[in-house]
């Protein structure tokens, strides 16, 4: 008889972090529809090359390193997929190739790998090509085709428009809703990210505290400083950059109460880059600053551990 | 009704309702073996010393092996016939066990053996003794000698006995089955226990997915005095003693404590039925109910004599429905695994799963994602993702630290763990207490 000799759990849950990533690229599933509807054929060419380059980033990364090729836990077509939502849809094709190569080999895999990372490799590299390239990333079009019954007019050629976070009046709630706004690929269709985010709810992925406190953050803090609230939330990145980019696991806090930190650290600086800083949006940078912070939080955040009491006679 | 839970903790196997499905609604099946051979090591401390030879004829419930210590509990005879041998096993201890191997006769003579009277009248000053006579200890698992649990340290004192029928435990179905056919024999031996250790209340914890059980010990306990039951949520590990002690109480037991530094002692359902035998009967601990499981043809809860070899236990289910690749003794979480099916049952053996090829294969371990579901799901508000990265650089003084040796080892982190981390918290305790560090 052969049996194996192992200590318990015998039997552990379904969940790996291949299906967790998985379900990551569900909840993406609307977002990526939406983008590729509103922008058309380009939209999908660049996103697929993101994709592909961030998998065949990782794999020669393993190969060459000569660790085990884990392409299959999904990780990397995540990153690709974010990064590649999170461009204006008329880069250059190259761009989103560099982007992943730098997500995946400079901010992934040169720190140690998965779950070794300090900040999240998509919003690094974005951050990276935003100062690096800073005209080929901020030209914004509007969208090829519109959704619904709008004031907006498509435009088959391109043509530029500024984001809808400069010149806001010039779109409906309805539009900031529905993404009939100039825009980077994802961000645009805030109605097809809140399905993604009731998704990941739904099967546990995340939960609430980052995307939550990050929005409410925001809302709060512009409509203290005079903004209108619903247009602070619906007109940038923050709702993306909320539920898809501040939950990654490896880069925030490991508690609620550092969740809970986190998700408000990241609108207040949003808030403070949009209201005084040079650039009009600040989801990269505010994400990426609390990454950093991220740390710190989980060194001042602890429970108390069971029995910390005294005995009794 | 409120049901009382603790913080953290897990639902393991909950697709499967805790893989207890297939014997929850099995009644108690008694199995007489061809041949047992009796462990004189199965209870912590020291090992009984045998006081029979090869040849002798034994009568059931006579005794083989005399306590040595304090703290230790004479053997007895689970079966009667011819003693075989005084044999060296290797069991599931890192040395060979002294066993006392005995060829059953099929009579089922005992030997004579009387009792106190009821556990109402029986004198308080011998229920303890005689609950050491009858051989008894934690029948949850851990097999620590009762008695000794029982007597309390010289100025200790302790208001509260809960008698732990939380079965948390996947796949275990052995308490069930006890607290639904024999609940007055439970409350028995709870009231014994409160008379000997002269404590006013006594609770009977049971988890809400055993309903039917609750409802027959609620009834067996109406008009006792000072019993209550309390049910608690179904979550895993609530029977921990002590989550079940802040579950039940509110009470924590102090880091490095016992239950009594929270005036409390936890004794599991089938312990306190074996004291009620051992009092109202003069009844030795040679038998206890053992849930049979997984890929067997009948799974059953059998009523098994202590020293049963595991090869006889899954004969008497009708053999395996599928070539095992493992086979565990009690649940899934925190289940010991059998080299073979030669080794015996103990008197802490609840649960014996027999696990097909496929299922025994368990996925290697892949990177942390600090997904943050370990910290979550730790009872003890332990961070098990820190104390790995810990243990793996081997810094057991930081882990120690970090509070490593509150840890309860109860798996939890393991179980929902989506990089499949084998969580090497045994060993580091181990090599702490080994080390004094």
């Amino acid at each position: 008889m052969n049996l194996r000799l192992s200590a318990g759990p015998h039997f552990v849950a379904r969940e790996s972090t291949q299906t967790l990533m998985l379900d990551v690229i569900i909840a993406l599933i609307p977002t990526t529809a939406a983008g590729v509807y509103l922008f058309g054929i380009r939209a999908a060419w660049v996103l697929a090359i993101s994709v592909i380059s961030a998998v065949l980033a990782e794999f020669i990364w393993q190969k060459l390193a000569k660790k085990p090729v884990r392409v299959s836990d999904l990780s990397a077509v995540v990153t690709g997929l974010i990064l590649g939502l999170n461009m204006p849809p008329e880069v250059p094709l190259w761009l989103p190739a560099i982007g992943s190569f730098l997500a995946i080999m400079l901010v992934k895999q040169l720190f140690g790998g998965l779950g070794q990372n300090f900040m999240n490799p998509a919003l690094l590299a974005r951050g990276v090509m935003l100062v690096s390239w800073p005209a080929l990333m901020s030209v914004y079009t509007l969208p090829v085709r519109v959704l619904g019954n709008t004031s907006v007019e498509a435009s088959a050629d391109a043509v530029s428009a500024a984001t809808a976070l400069i010149r806001p009046s010039a779109y409906s709630t309805y539009d900031l809703l529905i993404g009939n706004i100039p825009g980077a690929i994802g961000e645009v269709c805030k109605l097809a990210i809140i399905i993604g985010f009731l998704y990941l709810l739904f099967v546990g992925t995340i939960s609430w505290h980052i995307p939550v406190c990050f929005v409410g953050t925001v809302a709060l803090l512009s409509w203290i400083l005079g903004s209108d609230p619903l247009i602070a939330i619906l007109s940038g990145g923050v709702l993306f950059g909320a539920v898809f980019m501040a939950t990654d696991y490896v880069t925030n806090p490991m508690l609620n109460i550092g969740h809970i930190i986190f998700g408000i650290g990241c609108g207040v600086i949003v808030v403070v880059i949009r209201k005084f800083g040079s650039y009009p949006e600040g989801v990269t940078f505010a994400i990426l600053i609390m990454n950093i912070l991220t740390p710190l939080i989980d060194r001042w955040t602890h429970r108390r551990v069971y029995g910390m009491v005294k005995k009794h006679a | 009704m409120a049901r009382l839970s603790f913080k953290g903790g897990i639902h393991p196997l909950k697709e499967i309702h805790e893989g207890k499905h297939a014997t929850k609604d099995k009644g108690i099946r008694a199995y007489m073996p061809e041949e047992v051979c009796i462990p004189l090591d199965q209870h912590l401390g020291a090992p009984s010393t045998p006081v029979v030879k090869k040849g002798d004829m034994v009568l059931v419930g006579q005794v083989i092996a005399e306590a040595v210590g304090p703290k230790g509990i004479p053997v007895h005879a689970s079966v009667s016939g011819e003693v075989t041998g005084v044999v060296q096993k290797q069991l599931l201890h890192d040395k060979p066990s002294t066993c006392v191997c005995i060829k059953n006769d099929g009579a089922d003579t005992w030997v004579e053996h009387a009792g106190l009277g009821s556990v109402e009248t029986a004198p308080a000053d011998q229920i303890i003794p005689a609950v050491r006579s009858a051989g008894i200890c934690g029948m949850g698992g851990a097999c620590f000698p009762t008695h000794a649990k029982m007597t309390l340290p010289e100025g200790q004192t302790v208001d509260t006995i809960i008698l732990n029928g939380s079965e948390c435990e996947t796949f275990i179905t052995a308490d069930h089955r006890l607290m639904l056919e024999q609940p007055e024999q439970v409350v028995d031996g709870l009231r014994a226990a409160m008379r000997a250790m002269k404590v006013a209340k006594g609770i009977i914890a049971i988890e809400e997915n055993k309903r039917n059980a609750y409802e027959a010990i609620t009834k067996a306990a109406s008009a006792r005095e000072g019993v209550s039951v309390a049910l608690l949520k179904t979550k895993y590990p609530q029977g921990g003693e002590k989550q079940l002690i802040h579950a039940v109480t509110g009470r924590e037991v102090p880091s490095g404590g016992l239950p009594m530094h929270a005036r409390v002692v936890v004794l599991n359902v089938a312990t306190a039925a074996a004291i009620a035998d051992a009092v109202t009967q003069g009844k030795p601990l040679i038998e206890r109910i053992t849930t049979v499981t997984g890929c067997v043809k009948e799974p059953s809860n059998l009523l098994l004599r202590v020293g049963t070899p595991v090869s006889e236990v899954i004969a008497a289910c009708g053999g395996t429905t599928e070539e095992p690749g493992k086979m565990f003794f009690g649940g899934s979480m925190t289940g010991v695994a059998l080299p073979d099916d030669t080794v015996n049952v103990t008197k802490a053996n609840n649960c014996l799963v027999v696990v097909n090829k496929k299922d025994a294969v368990l996925k290697d371990a892949t990177p942390c994602i600090r997904c943050g579901r370990c910290v979550a799901a730790c009872p003890i508000m332990l961070n098990p993702m820190r104390l790995n990265e810990l243990c793996e650089a081997g810094n057991l003084e930081e882990a120690k630290k970090n509070n490593m040796m509150d840890c309860i080892l109860c798996g939890s982190c393991g179980y929902v763990c989506p990089a499949k981390i084998k969580f090497p918290f045994k060993e580091a305790k181990d090599k702490i207490a080994a080390r004094r560090i």
